[in-house]
């Protein structure tokens, strides 16, 4: 990878159903992704995403690109800007910022973000990764 | 849990299809929950930043631990922030995650365990 390559992007539609099956999965039910009548009164206006489900596809695209090297050293720091509601489609993407040698590897740091179809950031970060030199 | 994780959010990376290796994420999730779950955060909470860094792979039906401390307890402008550290380790010394959680929620929504 050099500077400037993109990273294979991710898409994903974003559904009810699927919400219900990440809080199953991960146990979180906080009812601003899984109580409409909760929802609706918030600032929202209704149910949205676990942001970790949403973050996910950034580590799938990490994984994708850099396969277990992502497990074993990845560095992830991201923010949550705008949250992404039922119905909606998710396109996650990443940058190569820069490539550099260290003893343990090569460190490739890159610019991921998540959009929705709307054009909204909804998540931005840095994505770190060291990888075997040569 | 991983086959439902992979599933809920339909995971194609060839890590996850191999279903040897859990997704770092899955870790991740789980830890988060463990942590709202034990600061007994009200519904509402809203998860606006977060960090990682994962140390090394884990195997499907490994047992981990995770150690959280709570950070950081504030109130800004009528919401409360609070920074969550977290330690994921396997067998009691491998580590496998470090975590930094920024949550929030309403003052009016908080008055229960998270502002103690």
């Amino acid at each position: 990878m050099n500077q400037g390559d993109a990273l294979p992007s991710v898409e994903k539609s974003v559904t009810q159903e699927r919400v219900e099956r990440y809080a199953e999965a991960s146990g979180d039910f906080n009812p601003i992704h899984v109580d409409d009548e909760f929802a609706s009164q918030s600032q929202f206006g209704g149910r949205i995403a676990h942001g970790m489900m949403i973050a996910a596809t950034i580590s799938e695209m990490m994984t994708t690109a850099f396969g277990r090297a992502w497990l074993e050293s990845g560095r992830m720091k991201i923010r949550f800007r705008a949250p992404v509601f039922p119905g909606e489609q998710i396109r996650t993407g990443g940058t190569v910022k820069s490539v550099r040698e260290r003893d343990e590897g090569v460190e490739i740091a890159c610019a991921v973000q998540v959009t929705k179809d709307n054009g909204e950031t909804a998540i931005s970060g840095d994505a770190v990764v060291t990888v075997e030199a040569g | 849990m991983v086959d439902r994780y992979v599933d809920a959010v339909q995971d194609e990376s060839h890590m996850a299809t191999e279903r040897e290796l859990a997704p770092p994420m899955s870790i991740a999730a789980l830890s988060l929950t463990g942590v709202v779950q034990d600061l007994q955060i009200p519904g509402g909470t809203l998860h606006v930043g977060q960090e990682f860094q994962f140390s090394g792979a884990v195997s499907v039906g490994a047992t981990l631990e995770c150690v959280a401390t709570l950070k950081t307890n504030s109130i800004r402008g009528g919401w409360r922030f609070m920074v969550v550290d977290s330690v994921v380790t396997e067998g009691g010394n491998r580590l496998v995650m470090t975590g930094k959680s920024t949550i929030t929620l309403p003052e009016d929504l908080a008055g229960g365990g998270a502002g103690k």
